[in-house]
């Protein structure tokens, strides 16, 4: 018999909810991942460690740490800048722009690789000036950045955006009665305040841009030791059969990105105990 | 380090928040800004520290003109309601932020920082972090943070605001003692009047924008000028009554008007007491002592130190109450008293007489004159007469297609009520639609009455489509002006329009009461005689005139529909006003065919008076 004064009639006893969502949720999300660690190792540690010390895995490790690295710096200054000027100013077009900068979040990422590559591919409306010039961005490292940069962008304005927002304009005003200009202002009162805002932005958008592959996949030619990205060549490898490969690497992306999804969990649970 | 700010304005998003304000601050003075939330008071907090641009006026600190400096240049320290302390810096830095940004060595800084936070009482404070404070202690912070730079004046809006009531008393004292130990110069914008009493030099009172009175607390108190300051500071009962032969009349009581404080005879006049200066009897005062009657007690409460009285007296014939505001229907005089906590309650009926009183400035009507170029004429002579009549104050506005045309109707409209006699009007120039201008306007600044011209385009459409949603979202009585008619002797009042309203035989009624006129009230009948409840009704709208001391005279019509009925009893009397009421848009009629009020409109040749419901004048 339950004890009838602890009993709270809003909270359900019954154990099968639970388990049924335990058994949806094992297949679906649990299986799949646990795979990949599984098969990574199936030909042992020695196999493991070899495809990833292969020249390709290594400069794809590479590369795509350097591009979600790169792309993580030049998001969170583009980022802070657009969420300043759209947060503080007035202006004419502020609402369709507004709508724009987030615009990349609802797009497929191949449309995204597509439409960088008809403006600035070679014959693209930009690249054709570019050409002759010998500027080409496409198929270059430059052009996975751009990618990355633009499907990445919101989730920059997404983290800084609400914090400027909310910041209440006393808090600048009090600065400038002090004698700080809108600089300094800037430099010693709103970025401060933006830096957990900042922080999850860059995580997410290195995230993001770790796991890039749609818009990668067109804009990159998918140049092996060039501008060959982990995801670009797992997809590469396990179509060529090397599943041994394909796997390695997968495993080593997916423990990257539960250590950055578990430092969000912990930065966002101490915000909120704060 | 004076404060002197000189016919300041301020434009928010379309209305005027700060509307002419001129004033002075000596230095060494706390100068209290009270008013009501939304009155202007904060807006004029950061005009002076340069937070906000003025569109006009000029702000000059100790002698020199900032009008034009940004905010950094201006030196004020500023306390906002929210602190605004920095979250991520420590006491110290926060303190410290004015010096550092001034460059200041080190040393210099932790000396002053350890000063104020002494002075404000947090020494031992300095390494700790906001949230680790409690409000009132962050408020400390915010006051020393403003002061560490040594600023020409501080400003302080609503500082507070957001404690409890206790440290509030505490925080005031001890900004008090700070203020006068360092001979500051301060503004403090509170909505709290005990607040402004408390720690003021000097008060001013805002509303709506504009600085009504300035003076010490004791001053504004006991003898306020405006009625909105004597109801804002404190409890207040406050009568309207009539000049006569020089004299305050309050029913029976008279009660002489102040040399300095020239009210027009017959005009109305308004007397102010607060419940302390009523005193109670049971037998009746020596003559020659200010009775106001005899009453009961209604209701009491007890406050701690005192005992709060509210006494129901029968009420004083030809007087209006305004505070405290009667229950509607109530036929008596409310009168709210105080007396020690100690004090017995009389149980029967006790004779009730004042102490104290007070004459307030006459309040004179403001009238709104919306001209247009087309037919300027009618409007300017009916207004130059409701100005004269009810020493009325006009103020004009000329809208036209665009500016200039704006300008030359002004100066034509001025001319003409210059003509007319009565004071100058206040002229406004606008360029657009009249309609939506005219509601601006009474968002702005609200007028008892407004004044249209008839247009006179064509046959029934003479004022244009924009009348009807004009007038379902106009709040105060709308004067359609046509003809050139400068007598205003006869009313026809109808009361046929659908539901049978009140508010417009009381406007009606104090209308002709203002102007001395005769009124007829004017019902139409389908057929036959009126019932039972109609003539109980009519009977009501009768006795209101009586008590206005207007002579009227009840006239019935059968006619096919009341707009027919209202037309054709028009078109035989001739009446110099036609006042009739107006539908809600809850009421509206969708076919313009059925409203009477229209109707009436786009046929009668005379001035029409359209009295929205709940209106009063």
């Amino acid at each position: 018999m339950r004890r009838r004064g602890l009993w709270n009639p809003l909270v359900p006893t019954s154990p099968f909810p639970p388990a049924m969502l335990f058994l949806v949720i094992l297949p679906l999300l649990l299986l799949p991942l646990l795979a990949v660690f599984i098969y990574a190792f199936h030909g042992g540690t020695g196999t493991f460690l070899d495809v990833l010390r292969s020249p390709d895995a290594q400069f794809a490790l590479r590369f795509s740490l350097l591009m979600a690295f790169a792309t993580a710096v030049v998001n969170s200054l583009l980022g802070t800048f657009a969420a300043y000027v759209l947060s503080k100013y007035e202006f004419a077009g502020k609402k369709p722009l507004s709508i724009v900068v987030n615009l990349p979040v609802a797009i497929p990422t191949v449309v995204v690789g597509t439409s960088l590559l008809l403006l600035w591919g070679p014959i693209g409306l930009l690249g054709r000036l570019l050409q002759p010039l010998g500027l080409q961005p496409m198929f270059t490292p430059v052009g996975v950045l751009l990618a990355h940069v633009f499907v990445t962008f919101p989730y920059m304005l997404g983290s800084v955006k609400p914090v400027l927002d909310e910041l209440e304009a006393t808090y600048e005003e009090a600065a400038y009665t002090m004698g700080a200009s809108r600089w300094q202002t800037f430099r010693f009162v709103i970025l401060p305040a933006l830096r957990g805002g900042l922080f999850t932005g860059t995580l997410l958008s290195f995230a993001h841009s770790i796991g890039e592959f749609g818009a990668t996949a067109m804009v990159s030619g998918n140049l092996r030791l060039r501008t060959q990205t982990a995801p670009l060549y797992i997809f590469a490898q396990f179509e060529a059969g090397n599943i041994a490969a394909a796997n390695a690497v997968a495993a080593v992306l997916a423990l990257l990105s539960f250590t950055i999804f578990y430092l969000l969990q912990s930065y966002t649970a101490r915000r909120g105990r704060s | 380090m004076s404060i002197v700010l000189e016919h300041l304005s301020k434009r928010l998003s379309g209305s005027l928040v700060v509307d002419d304000v001129s004033l002075e601050i000596a230095s060494g003075e706390l100068f209290v800004l009270l008013g009501a939330s939304g009155s202007g008071k904060s807006t004029i907090l950061r005009l002076v520290a340069g937070l906000v641009e003025p569109d006009g006026g000029r702000i000059v600190l100790d002698g020199r003109d900032v009008t034009a400096q940004p905010p950094q240049q201006r030196g004020t320290g500023f306390v906002f309601q929210n602190y605004s302390i920095f979250r991520h810096m420590s006491v110290a830095q926060n303190v410290e932020f004015g010096l550092r940004i001034r460059r200041q060595p080190r040393g210099e800084r932790a000396r002053r920082r350890d000063e104020l936070l002494e002075l404000v009482g947090l020494s031992g404070y300095a390494a700790r972090y906001p949230e680790e404070l409690s409000g009132g202690q962050q408020q400390r912070v915010a006051l020393a943070r403003a002061l560490a730079y040594r600023p020409s004046v501080l400003l302080l809006d609503e500082p507070f605001g957001a404690l409890d009531v206790k440290i509030r008393a505490q925080l005031r004292r001890k900004l008090r003692e700070i203020q006068r130990s360092l001979a500051l110069t301060m503004i403090l914008v509170t909505h709290d009047q005990e607040e402004a009493f408390e720690v003021a030099d000097r008060v001013g009172v805002i509303e709506r924008g504009r600085l009504l009175e300035v003076g010490s607390a004791r001053e504004l108190y006991a003898r306020p000028h405006a009625l909105y300051v004597g109801t804002f500071l404190g409890a207040s009962n406050v009568l309207v009554g009539r000049v006569r032969q020089g004299r305050g009349c309050f029913g029976p009581l008279e009660l002489p008007i102040p040399a300095h404080l020239p009210h027009p005879e017959g005009g109305l006049v308004q007397l102010l007491f607060r419940p302390e200066d009523v005193q109670l009897g049971e037998k009746e005062p020596a003559s020659g002592s200010i009775i106001l009657g005899c009453g009961r007690v209604a209701e009491h409460s007890f406050t701690g130190a005192s005992l709060r009285v509210r006494l129901r007296l029968p009420l004083l014939p030809g007087t209006r109450q305004i505070a405290p505001v009667p229950g509607f229907g109530e036929e008596v005089l409310l009168v709210d008293a105080l007396f020690p906590a100690d004090a017995g309650l009389p149980t029967g009926e006790v004779w009730v007489s004042l102490r104290a009183w007070h004459i307030l400035e006459p309040q004179r009507l403001r009238l709104l004159l919306a001209s247009t170029p087309r037919a300027p004429a009618a409007g300017v002579v009916l207004s130059g007469t409701l100005a004269k009549r009810l020493d009325a104050h006009v103020t004009v506005l000329a809208i036209g297609r665009d500016a200039r045309a704006a300008a030359t109707l002004a100066a034509r409209v001025e001319a003409g009520l210059q003509d007319a006699g009565g004071t100058p009007p206040q002229v406004l120039v606008h360029a657009g639609d009249r309609f939506k201008e005219i509601l601006n306007r009474q968002a702005e600044a609200p007028h008892d009455l407004v004044i249209l011209d008839d247009r006179r385009e064509s046959r029934g459409r003479r004022l244009g489509s924009g009348l009807w949603p004009f007038l379902e979202r106009v709040t105060v009585p709308v004067l359609i002006a046509r003809g050139a008619r400068d007598t205003l002797e006869r009313l026809l009042i109808c009361i046929a329009t659908g539901e049978p309203g009140k508010s417009d035989v009381r406007v009606g009624g104090r209308l002709a009461q203002f102007l001395g006129a005769h009124v007829t009230l004017l019902h139409v009948l389908r057929e036959g005689q009126p019932g039972e409840t109609e003539r109980a009704h009519l009977e009501r709208a009768m006795d209101t005139f009586r008590a206005l001391g207007v002579t009227a005279h009840l006239r019935f019509r059968v006619a096919p529909s009341p707009a027919e009925g209202i037309l054709s009893e028009a078109r035989e009397r001739d009446p110099d006003l036609i006042v009739i009421g107006s539908h809600r848009p809850s009421t509206r009629v969708l076919f313009g065919a059925d409203n009477i009020t229209m109707q009436v409109l786009a046929r009668a040749e005379s001035p029409v008076l359209v009295v929205p419901l709940d209106a009063d004048l």
